[in-house]
């Protein structure tokens, strides 16, 4: 609406205001006039934001020392500052650091501790030079404020120093142990995010393994060497599969510990090994449990949205583009399948308001309940047949000796991990879901419902049958039959990546050519990675070796599905919200999987008598015994009675513990409050924003059409109009220039689409 | 120790106020303790011993330049070690033109064909948006300070406000700090590569907009495209390059 040289006309108008306005507003004037060939949207508008900020700081102020120590928030600063870059290309000396915005950038930095200036500053959307400038200012500053600060502060700045200096270092050491990173560069390049989550799934798995393992190695295993007795049992090669044999009598199983304490020499420190025993593995879940829920809490936060507000939309699917993607035939593809994507929400956006009839809905509606029925019976059946399964198989291995007879109820329970997913997958023919992520959940819940169902069984078989049995060394038992169950998963699942994938691959491309290439199944190989978890974790009190057979499973793993994508895989075709579902998928390792083997454990702990000659608990009436015995001989030495009553009255008192559940619901109770409240707020402020835009609207539909009035009235007048207002005071300035901001944008608005 | 008039001036070290190392009052104490050396030099003696007796292994501790590298440990989020594998991965860019010695500041610009030959990038179909956001002119020519922004920015590490910020950015195709409908079309030809037709291209941007536009004035500013990438929680993980 307005021509060029009236938009210059207006800049050159407000730069002749008169003084008492800041030196760096003419400054970023003078950028402006030069540049007034090009006339961007940004440069106009940062003059107004400058003049605008410029009005309520010209009394009187300095413009170089003007030290504004008034705390500003940086999320302010940043919606500011990225209006007045440019600022900074110039040749005057208006730094950033002598605006306004910078100011009190740097006046809201100094009262910061060094540690949260560093990580703000790094946030900051500022080029690195910039930064550095920045954090050399606030530095000098501090260090003045620090040198008339008493010593206390110096000593404690100090010290923060050094802790951040050893952080550093820790953390750089810990990106030494991040293997794989080529390997996942790959991947993601070719494949994308999603598929590259499974991977970061496993590593991420792997890590707990590592960490179980050495804690086992040091505690455990190497006190258990020193005294290890000589191992008379025949070797054959069938022990890598049964566990059996040979194995039975070394460290690999609960039998083998002794439940002496270890004294080398008469004066020598003593060890003993019963409380390392429950200790070391004690701790292991301990560390796993919080790290689980730190993992779970932080992806939470980072991914959580309410589902209601979930969009549904297309803007995220032109907004997410996969940067990860390098690989160019992946690139290509991928464009392909966002274009497919965006056209099929486009036809769904069109169709969303039809309606089912109400006969539609209740086919619908009857089809899930056949499904579920369905899925919940063969589950239910395929734990009935492991459980009988399970205890013929006892009376059939002590008629028939073959040592490889005890293979078969994990071969079974495998092949029904294989199959029943499969069946489940086929149910999509059937029911049909109004959104597509419906289905994935669901079926990941039956899947896992499934598994657990079997592990389930096979733990109330193992605790309830195998160690009531009057067996000897039943631990060393039921350490076997998890290591066979772990083991036989392991084989199974490297049949199926090194043989069905290929052959499927082989059908895809040669025969049957429609079928093409096969897509990844996330969810399935994760859930397969929860599974062989919880199994580790269960058998990490029966067979300490455990971590260590399952850290080689992921290794060997992790190689042959890498390999397998390559060559059998094809780039997923859907958007796969891999930050949801990872966010799901911890829960499922937390929840039913890592709760369900706390509780196994404790009835074993608790409840379960230890067999009479074998393993580190022999002849103890439960395994708490030696806890409680070891509590007992503490509170007999005067210096450990600190421990006896800590044990007394926190750990072993329910009013605590009752306290400590009551303050837990209190507080969570009040954050849901606080969540709630924030939530009315969200609502009111958005409510807020589009009446403001709607204000705005109609603010410049009425500017413009009075401007129109007055130009058809009368073109002269209105140049007389704007020297006026030169002379005004500088807060009708602001009103005036907010109403030119408002016609400018209007106009550039209007001016855009033929750009 | 190494000869300390070779490996950086004063004023660098001066300027470059490294988080690991000596704070100036305590130079400042043992100066008012009667050396007589100007606490700038005692600063870098005790820098060049942190330096020297850190945990920085590798082929590279003899190179005078690794020194410049002490401070924008700070202002990426990238450790010591990474940011010597990131410069010496913008060095093979330009072998001729990048210098080994920084310890001048030499002003180098990597123009931007080859940078967006890089493996990371050259498939990118925002690549060019993306150096010329990074870049210091807006041309697409880099420093090394831009290239170690970048992909620090486009790092796993950096924070989702930050990214949204930059991604705000490359989005803006005609850089008037707003996504409008003509940003949109251009962004939505890139990400299909001409397999939708202009009039799926008008209304995917129409419902864009339709969506992410809360205030209704026809185009997304930053805090509309930060709202919108809210509900969009993947973004952190697909708006990441790795290197």
């Amino acid at each position: 609406m307005l021509s060029d040289d009236q938009v210059n006309e207006i800049i050159i108008e407000v730069e002749n205001v008169p003084s008492g306005v800041q030196r760096h507003l003419a400054s970023s004037q003078i950028f402006l006039r030069k540049s007034t060939a090009n006339p961007t949207f940004s440069m106009v508008s940062s003059s107004m934001t400058d003049i605008t900020d410029c009005q309520i700081f010209s009394n009187g102020n300095d413009g170089r020392h003007n030290r504004l120590l008034r705390f500003s928030s940086l999320n302010e600063s940043i919606s500011q500052i990225h209006h007045s870059p440019e600022c900074l290309g110039m040749d005057e000396t208006c730094t950033f650091h002598e605006t306004v915005q910078g100011q009190k950038l740097i006046s809201s930095l100094i009262p910061m501790t060094s540690r949260d200036r560093i990580k703000a500053i790094r946030n900051q959307p500022r080029t690195m030079q910039e930064k550095r400038e920045l954090r050399k200012i606030v530095d000098k500053e501090k260090s003045k404020q620090l040198l008339e600060a008493n010593c206390c502060a110096q000593c404690l700045s100090s010290l923060s120093l050094a802790y951040r200096r050893s952080k550093g270092n820790l953390s750089e050491l810990l990106n030494y142990i991040s293997f794989w990173q080529k390997t996942f560069k790959v991947i993601g390049g070719k494949f994308g995010t999603s598929v590259l989550s499974y991977f970061s799934f496993l590593r991420w798995l792997l890590k707990f393994n590592i960490f179980s393992f050495v804690m086992n190695f040091s505690f455990i295993i190497i006190p258990q060497f020193t005294v290890a007795e000589k191992n008379t049992l025949q070797f054959t090669g069938l022990e890598f599969f049964t566990g059996a044999g040979y194995f039975r009598d070394t460290v690999m199983y609960y039998g083998f510990y002794t439940n002496s304490t270890i004294q080398h020499g008469t004066s020598g420190p003593f060890y003993n090994m019963q409380l390392a025993y429950i200790f070391t593995i004690g701790a292991c879940l301990v560390v796993c449990f919080f790290s689980l829920l730190f993992s779970m809490a932080k992806y939470f936060r980072n991914n959580f949205i309410n589902p209601h507000i979930y969009s549904r939309g297309i803007a995220k699917l032109v907004f997410c583009w996969d940067f990860t993607v390098t690989h160019e035939k992946a690139v290509k593809l991928k464009q392909k399948n966002l274009s497919t994507e965006i056209r099929e929400n486009l036809s769904e956006i069109r169709q969303e308001n039809n309606r089912l009839t109400l006969n539609q809905q209740l086919t619908q509606f009857s089809a899930h309940v056949a499904a579920w029925l369905v899925s919940t019976g063969v589950a239910a059946a395929c734990c009935l047949a492991v459980y009988y399964l399970a205890e013929y198989n006892s009376e059939f291995l002590k008629t028939h000796r073959n040592p490889g007879a005890v293979l078969l109820l994990p071969f079974v329970v495998s092949c029904i991990n294989l199959v029943v997913p499969r069946f489940y997958s086929m149910f999509r023919l059937v029911e049909r879901y109004e959104v597509p992520r419906q289905e994935v959940y669901i079926l990941l819940i039956r899947n896992i419902l499934l598994k657990i169902s079997i592990v389930g069984i096979l733990c109330y078989y193992w605790l309830n049958i195998v160690a009531l049995s009057g067996e000897e060394c039943w631990e060393t038992l039921i350490g076997q039959d998890i290591y066979r169950l772990l083991l036989m998963d392991f084989v199974f699942s490297l049949a199926d990546s090194l043989l069905g994938e290929f052959l499927r691959r082989f059908i895809g491309t040669k025969f049957i050519t429609s079928l093409s290439l096969q897509e990844f199944d996330i969810a399935r190989n994760v859930l397969e990675l929860i599974y062989a978890q919880t199994l580790t974790w269960l058998g990490i009190f029966f067979c300490p070796l455990l971590p260590f057979i399952q850290m080689i499973t992921l290794f060997i793993m992790f190689y042959v599905k890498n390999i397998s994508l390559m060559m059998n895989f094809q780039p997923p075709s859907k958007a796969w919200r891999a930050s949801q579902m990872i966010t799901f998928f911890i829960f499922l390792l937390f929840f039913p999987s890592f709760t369900g083997v706390l509780c196994s454990l404790a009835i074993t702990i608790w409840r379960l008598k230890p067999s009479a000659d074998c393993g580190p608990f022999r002849g103890l009436p439960s395994f708490i015994e030696s806890i409680y015995s070891w509590i007992d001989t503490l509170s007999r030495r005067s210096g450990y009675l600190w421990v006896v009553w800590i044990y007394q009255n926190l750990i072993g008192s329910v009013h605590f513990f009752f306290i400590l559940t009551l303050i837990v619901l209190i507080i969570t109770y009040l954050y849901w409050q606080i969540t709630e409240g924030r939530k009315i707020m969200i609502r009111l402020l958005h409510e807020q924003i589009i009446n403001e835009g709607k204000d705005k609207m109609f603010l410049i539909e009425k500017l413009t059409k009075l401007q129109d009035m007055e130009k058809r009235a009368n073109p002269s007048a209105l140049i007389l109009e704007r020297r006026e207002v030169e002379k005004q005071s500088p807060l009708h300035l602001e009103e005036l220039s907010a109403a030119h901001d408002l016609r400018l944008r209007r106009s550039m608005h209007e001016e855009n689409p033929e750009v | 120790m190494g000869n300390k008039q070779t490996v950086f001036t004063h004023e660098q070290l001066e300027e470059y106020q490294v988080g690991v190392g000596v704070s100036p009052e305590l130079a400042q104490l043992v100066w008012d303790a009667g050396s007589q050396e100007s606490p700038q030099s005692l600063v870098c003696d005790i820098r060049l011993s942190v330096w020297v007796w850190s945990d920085w292994r590798g082929k590279r501790r003899d190179n005078p330049e690794a020194s410049w590298f002490l401070s924008p440990q700070d202002c990426t989020f990238f450790t010591r070690k990474e940011i010597m594998r990131l410069f010496y991965r913008y060095q093979d860019l330009a072998p001729q033109l990048v210098p080994l010695d920084y310890t001048t500041c030499p002003e180098v610009k990597v123009p931007y064909e080859l940078i967006s030959s890089m493996p990371e990038l050259k498939d990118n179909p925002f690549r060019q948006r993306i150096a010329q956001v990074f870049s210091q002119d807006g041309d697409g020519h880099m420093t090394l300070e831009n290239f170690l922004d970048m992909f620090s920015v486009m790092s796993e590490m950096a924070p989702r406000d930050l990214k949204a910020y930059y991604a705000f950015k490359i989005y803006d195709f005609n850089n008037d700090d707003y996504i409008c409908a003509w940003d949109l079309e251009q962004t939505v030809t890139r990400l299909t590569r001409g397999e939708l037709s202009a009039e799926e291209v008008t209304l995917v941007c129409e419902k864009v907009l339709d969506e992410a536009d809360s205030d209704h004035d026809g185009r997304l500013s930053l805090e509309d495209f930060q709202n919108m990438i809210l509900r969009a929680p993947d973004f952190l993980s697909t708006f990441h390059i790795r290197i």
